[in-house]
């Protein structure tokens, strides 16, 4: 039983990326080294309203956001969406919105009307 | 003289020669015999099908898996005359170059690549490559399957049309084509996320956008929908009985002689 458990685990898949996971924390870093350096210019080019220090914070924020997988295949997944994003973002294919929206999620929303005169003040039912 | 009649007689008494005389009667009368030989068609259709190029389809899908016998893991016949094989993830590659190159088959041009999500599967999404042989004049469909996480080889280097294809597939399933020369999104918006023709991708999607006043600019919001607006009735409101009506068996298995 306990072999058969260990069997249905150790599944052998085929690797995206990493071999081991000390490969896929090199990309994960050289990623975010990358995305840091591009930093300045992202904020000149798109015109961010949002300081240095703080589109940093939200980079860590978003790097962060998956410190609980620890799947190697799935960490290569996310590594390689996050290097299309940044390279549409220094090739200037998306729009300033495409960058900003890091910032809109999360405390943004407004809490869901609960009383009938804010539904009614918000428009919202 | 009455020796010769006799002798005559059962030499035409015999079968082979009853045999003979038989067709030539049927060749005479040629219109009729194959009225009455043909099946009777129960299910009338603007499909005729064609029982030689059925079997021509059948010799070639025994042929190809003679050939590859360790990717293809089934041949079978669809709608009647349309060939599919279905391969193993690992031999998109071998498959078709050997469709591509072999003298037999000559199916230079990709027509399309198509993308398939079932999410109850083990492995959820299948990867349909649609051949067509110039050559020949034929057509031919490669099946293959992969999960979310499991890569497929690009067959850029093959066939050129592929890149945009895989390019469609990546965006609109998350199927990872590896050793693909330019793999990014193409049909979705810079900024999109998800999937949109998974299964589990909601009609409405993720997000909704709207310009924010205060902000002066486009914001991105988490979708907020009541929830019986989630609902759908999908049932068809036709073909409440679905029992006196069996499924049609659009697909034949061609039998190839695996050794197991």
């Amino acid at each position: 039983m306990a072999s058969e458990t260990a069997k249905r685990i150790l599944k052998e898949v085929k690797p995206i990326l990493s071999l081991d996971r000390f490969e896929a924390k090199r990309r994960v870093i050289k990623l975010y080294k990358a995305w840091f350096r591009q930093i300045p210019y992202i904020i000149k080019h798109f015109d961010i309203e949002y300081n240095e220090e703080r589109c940093q914070a939200k980079l860590r924020e978003e790097f962060t956001k998956y410190d609980t997988i620890k799947d190697i295949r799935v960490i290569d997944m996310l590594v390689i969406k996050g290097q299309m994003e940044l390279n549409e973002a220094s090739q200037k294919w998306t729009t300033r919105r495409g960058v900003v929206k890091y910032f809109d999620g999360g405390g943004h929303i407004d809490p869901k009307p609960d009383c009938f005169m804010a539904k009614f003040l918000s428009g919202k039912d | 003289m009455a020796s010769i009649l006799r002798q005559i007689t059962k030499t035409l008494r015999t079968s082979s020669n009853r045999n003979v005389v038989a067709c030539n009667f049927a060749r005479f009368q040629s219109t009729e015999t194959s009225s009455a030989q043909a099946p009777v068609e129960t299910r009338p259709t603007v499909r005729k099908s064609d029982p030689m190029q059925r079997t021509q389809l059948k010799d070639f899908g025994k042929y190809v898996a003679d050939c590859l016998p360790k990717f293809i893991q089934k041949v079978q016949l669809t709608a009647g005359n349309e060939l599919e094989l279905l391969i193993a993830p690992e031999g998109v590659l071998p498959v078709l170059q050997f469709l591509k190159d072999h003298h037999n088959c000559q199916f230079e041009n990709l027509a399309d690549i198509a993308g398939m999500d079932v999410p109850s599967r083990p492995n959820r999404f299948e990867v349909i490559y649609n051949i067509l042989s110039l050559r020949f004049n034929s057509r031919i469909r490669v099946k293959t399957y992969t999960d979310e996480l499991t890569p497929i080889e690009s067959c850029n280097n093959i066939y050129k049309a592929a890149n945009w294809y895989e390019r469609e597939i990546w965006d609109m399933y998350g199927v990872f084509f590896a050793n693909h020369p330019d793999l990014r999104r193409i049909l979705t918006d810079y900024g999109f996320e998800g999937h949109p023709f998974r299964k589990d991708f909601p009609l409405s999607g993720y997000v909704e956008v709207r310009y924010d006043d205060e902000k002066k600019r486009v914001v991105v919001e988490p979708l907020e929908l009541a929830q019986e607006f989630r609902k759908f009735e999908l049932a068809a409101p036709w073909e409440q009985f679905p029992k006196f009506r069996p499924a049609l068996a659009s697909v034949e298995e061609v039998k190839t002689d695996k050794k197991e």
